[in-house]
C-alpha cells in the first residue's frame, strides 16, 4: 500500500493522477448539480407537453440539455476521450408531439445521460470529494480532537466516535487508509463517472452508420456536381476562348491566302493579325490549363504557389504556410483554388488595404485562412466565388466558415481532410 | 450578293467581313446579337444571312432561333449557320422548315475560302450546304431497321455528299466516279427511299431530309 510519507516517483505520479481525477470529478459533479436542477424542469415540461400546453417550452429545454451535454463533452475532450456531438440538425428540432420528440434517438440519449449524470454521476462526485476531505480530516484528527469541542469528535465521515486519546490516534490510521483508497480509487471512479457520457453523448453506433452513409452520399453527389460544374466551366472556357481564337486564325489565314497574289502587302497585314490571334489562343489555353491543375503547384509546392498568388494580388498580402509534408494533389489544388478565389474577392470587392493567408497542417486536416481588413459583407448567395469555394470544399468533405459582417473585416476559414 | 453577318465574337465578325468582301460580296451589315441581326435583316433585305449559333445572352442556340425566325419573316432569305462544333439538334431545328436555302457549316470552313464561297452561293441559289462533319455524325448514329440501311455503302456515300448540297458533277468529282455512275446511284437511292419521280430537285431535297430526319 502506498503512503505519501514514502515519496517515490511512482507515488508522486499516483498522487498527481488522483488530484487530477478529483478535479475532473469535481467538475463532473458541478455538471451533475446542474443536471439535477434540470431534471425537475424537464419533468414539468414533459407533463405540460403531455397535457398539450408545454410545447413552447420544449425547444429551449432541449437546447439547455444540449448545452449541458456540451459541457460534459468538453470535460471528456479534456480527458482525452473526445466524443463528437451526434446532432443531425444544429438546432434541436422538437417533434410535433411529445411522443415524436421522445422517439428521436438524439433526444432520448441526451435525456438518459441527463438522468444518469444527475444521479450516478453526482453521487460518484460526492463520494470522491468526501474521500479526500475525510482523509485530510482524519489524518489531522489529533489536532482537531485536541482543539475541538466535545460535540464533533468523530472520524471516518462521522461514523466513529473518537472521544478519547487512544481513539483519537486511530484517526490518522483511518485517514491514511482512506487516503490510500482515494489515491487508488479516484481515477477509477472518474472513469465510472464519465461512462454514461462516453456511451450516450457520442453518435449512436447504429445511427452513426446510416448517417455517415447519408453524409457520404451527399458529399459524393456534391463531388460529382462540383466535377460537372468544373467540366462545364472548362468546356466553356475552351469553346469561347481558345477555340474561337483558332477558328479566327483559320479564317484569317484563308483570307490571307486569297490576298497573296492580289495584294501581298494586305496579305502580310492579315497574317500578322493571324499571328497575334494564335498568341492570344495560346495565352487562353494556358489560363485554362492553369485553372485545372496549376503547374506552379506542381513545381513549387503549396507554399510557392500561394506566394505567387499573393504577389499577383492587387492588395498587399502576407502568406504563412506551415505544412511539413506534401498533401494529396487534389487537396493542394483545392486549397490553392480557395486562396485564389478568396484573393480575387478581396481584390474585387473588399476595398481592403491588406490581406493575410495562413495555411497550416494540424493532424490530418489542412487549415486554410484568408482574412482581410476590408468592408465585409461577403455572401455566398451574392454570386461571388464563395459558392464555388463551398462546393469545391464540400466535395472534399471539408468545412467552410465565412465571417464577414457588414463593415468588415472578412475572414474565410476552410478545413480540408488531408487523407490519413 | 448582299449579306448580313451575325457573329458576337469581334475577331470572327471582322474575319468573315474580310473574307466576304475580299471575294466581292456586299456585306451590308455586321451584327453581334440576335435582335440587332433581325433588325438588320428587316432593314437591308439581304440575299444571305451568315449566322453564328452561339450568341448572347445565354450563348447556347440563340443564333439558330434567330435564323429560324428570320426565315419565317423573310421566306426568300437564304441562311448559312456557322457553328463552333457539331450539334445535330441545331441542324434538325434549322431544317425542320425545309432544306432549301439553308446551310450549316463548322466555322473553320470559312478559312477554305473557295469551298466556303461555293457553299454560300449554293445556299443563296436555293440549295443546301451541310457540313461533312454533321453528315458523318448522322451516319454514325444510324440504327438498324432504318430505310437507309437498305442502301449500299457507295449509295450512302453519294447520299451523304448530296446532303452536303453538292450537285451531280461535284459529287462525281469528290468520289472519283463518273457522272453516269452518280446518276445511277441517285436513282437507286430514290427507289430505295420510296421517292416517286415527279420533281427532280425536290426528290433530292426529300432524300436529304429523310436522311437528316431519321437521325
Amino acid at each position: 500500500m502506498s503512503s505519501p510519507n514514502t515519496v517515490t516517483p511512482e507515488n508522486r505520479r499516483m498522487l498527481r493522477q488522483a488530484l487530477r481525477s478529483t478535479g475532473y470529478v469535481a467538475y463532473g459533479a458541478a455538471i451533475g448539480v446542474l443536471a439535477l436542477c434540470t431534471l425537475l424542469p424537464v419533468l414539468i415540461t414533459t407533463l405540460l407537453s403531455a397535457a398539450r400546453v408545454g410545447r413552447p417550452l420544449v425547444r429551449p429545454m432541449l437546447h439547455w440539455v444540449r448545452r449541458l451535454a456540451g459541457l460534459e463533452r468538453g470535460r471528456l475532450r479534456r480527458l482525452g476521450q473526445e466524443v463528437q456531438a451526434p446532432y443531425y440538425h444544429p438546432d434541436p428540432e422538437p417533434g410535433d408531439s411529445l411522443r415524436e420528440t421522445v422517439a428521436d434517438p438524439e433526444v432520448r440519449r441526451d435525456l438518459s445521460w441527463l438522468f444518469l449524470h444527475a444521479t450516478w454521476g453526482l453521487i460518484l462526485g460526492i463520494v470522491v470529494l468526501q474521500m479526500l476531505s475525510s482523509a485530510v480530516h482524519d489524518i489531522t484528527y489529533p489536532l482537531w480532537w485536541y482543539a475541538a469541542g466535545t460535540n464533533d469528535q468523530d472520524i471516518l465521515m462521522e461514523t466513529v466516535e473518537a472521544r478519547t486519546w487512544s481513539t483519537a490516534v486511530l484517526g490518522p490510521v483511518v485517514g491514511l487508509a482512506v487516503l490510500a483508497l482515494w489515491l487508488i480509487g479516484a481515477p477509477k471512479l472518474l472513469d465510472l463517472q464519465t461512462r454514461p457520457g462516453r456511451s450516450l453523448l457520442g453518435a449512436d453506433p447504429d445511427v452513426d452508420l446510416s448517417e455517415r452513409v447519408a453524409r457520404l452520399t451527399a458529399t459524393r453527389a456534391a463531388a460529382l456536381d462540383a466535377h460537372a460544374v468544373e467540366l462545364r466551366r472548362i468546356e466553356r472556357a475552351l469553346h469561347d476562348g481558345a477555340q474561337n481564337r483558332i477558328v479566327g486564325v483559320a479564317v484569317l489565314v484563308g483570307a490571307a491566302r486569297r490576298e497573296v497574289e492580289r495584294d501581298p502587302a494586305r496579305a502580310d497585314e492579315i497574317l500578322a493579325r493571324a499571328q497575334d490571334t494564335v498568341e492570344d489562343a495560346l495565352a487562353e489555353l494556358r489560363a485554362v490549363v492553369r485553372s485545372i491543375l496549376p503547374p506552379v503547384l506542381e513545381n513549387r509546392g503549396l507554399e510557392g504557389a500561394l506566394s505567387a498568388l499573393a504577389s499577383d494580388c492587387a492588395v498587399p498580402c502576407t502568406v504563412t504556410v506551415d505544412v511539413s509534408v506534401r498533401c494529396p494533389a487534389s487537396v493542394e489544388a483545392t486549397a490553392y483554388f480557395v486562396v485564389a478565389e478568396s484573393l480575387t474577392n478581396v481584390a474585387k470587392h473588399s476595398r481592403a488595404s491588406r490581406a493575410e493567408v495562413e495555411v497550416r497542417l494540424r493532424g490530418s486536416r489542412l487549415h486554410v485562412r484568408v482574412a482581410d481588413d476590408g468592408c465585409g459583407g461577403a455572401d455566398a448567395a451574392g454570386g461571388s466565388g464563395l459558392a464555388g469555394i463551398g462546393r469545391r470544399v464540400e466535395a472534399h468533405d471539408g468545412d467552410v466558415t465565412v465571417h464577414s459582417p457588414a463593415g468588415g473585416p472578412t475572414e474565410i476559414r476552410v478545413e480540408l481532410p488531408c487523407g490519413s | 450578293m448582299r449579306i448580313v453577318i451575325a457573329e458576337d465574337d469581334t475577331l470572327l465578325r471582322e474575319g468573315l467581313g474580310l473574307v466576304l468582301r475580299g471575294e466581292g460580296f456586299d456585306v451590308v451589315a455586321s451584327t453581334g446579337g440576335p435582335e440587332e441581326f433581325l433588325a438588320a435583316v428587316a432593314e437591308h433585305r439581304p440575299d444571305v444571312a451568315v449566322v453564328d449559333v452561339r450568341m448572347p445572352p445565354t450563348h447556347t442556340d440563340e443564333g439558330i432561333k434567330a435564323a429560324v425566325e428570320a426565315r419565317r419573316a423573310h421566306p426568300e432569305l437564304a441562311v448559312l449557320v456557322l457553328s463552333a462544333y457539331v450539334e445535330q439538334s441545331f441542324a434538325t431545328d434549322l431544317l425542320a422548315e425545309g432544306a432549301r436555302r439553308v446551310g450549316y457549316l463548322l466555322k473553320e470552313r470559312v478559312g477554305r475560302v473557295d469551298a466556303f464561297v461555293e457553299a454560300l452561293r449554293r445556299v443563296a441559289e436555293g440549295g443546301t450546304a451541310i457540313d461533312p462533319e454533321v453528315v458523318a455524325q448522322l451516319f454514325a448514329q444510324r440504327r438498324a431497321g432504318d430505310p437507309l440501311e437498305r442502301l449500299t455503302p457507295r449509295e450512302k456515300e453519294v447520299l451523304s455528299v448530296m446532303a452536303e448540297g453538292l450537285g451531280n458533277a461535284a459529287i462525281a468529282q469528290r468520289l472519283f466516279i463518273t457522272e453516269n455512275a452518280v446518276h445511277k446511284h441517285i436513282r437507286n437511292i430514290f427507289f430505295k427511299l420510296d421517292l416517286a419521280p415527279d420533281d427532280h430537285t425536290d426528290r433530292r431535297v426529300a432524300a436529304v431530309l429523310r436522311y437528316l430526319e431519321s437521325a
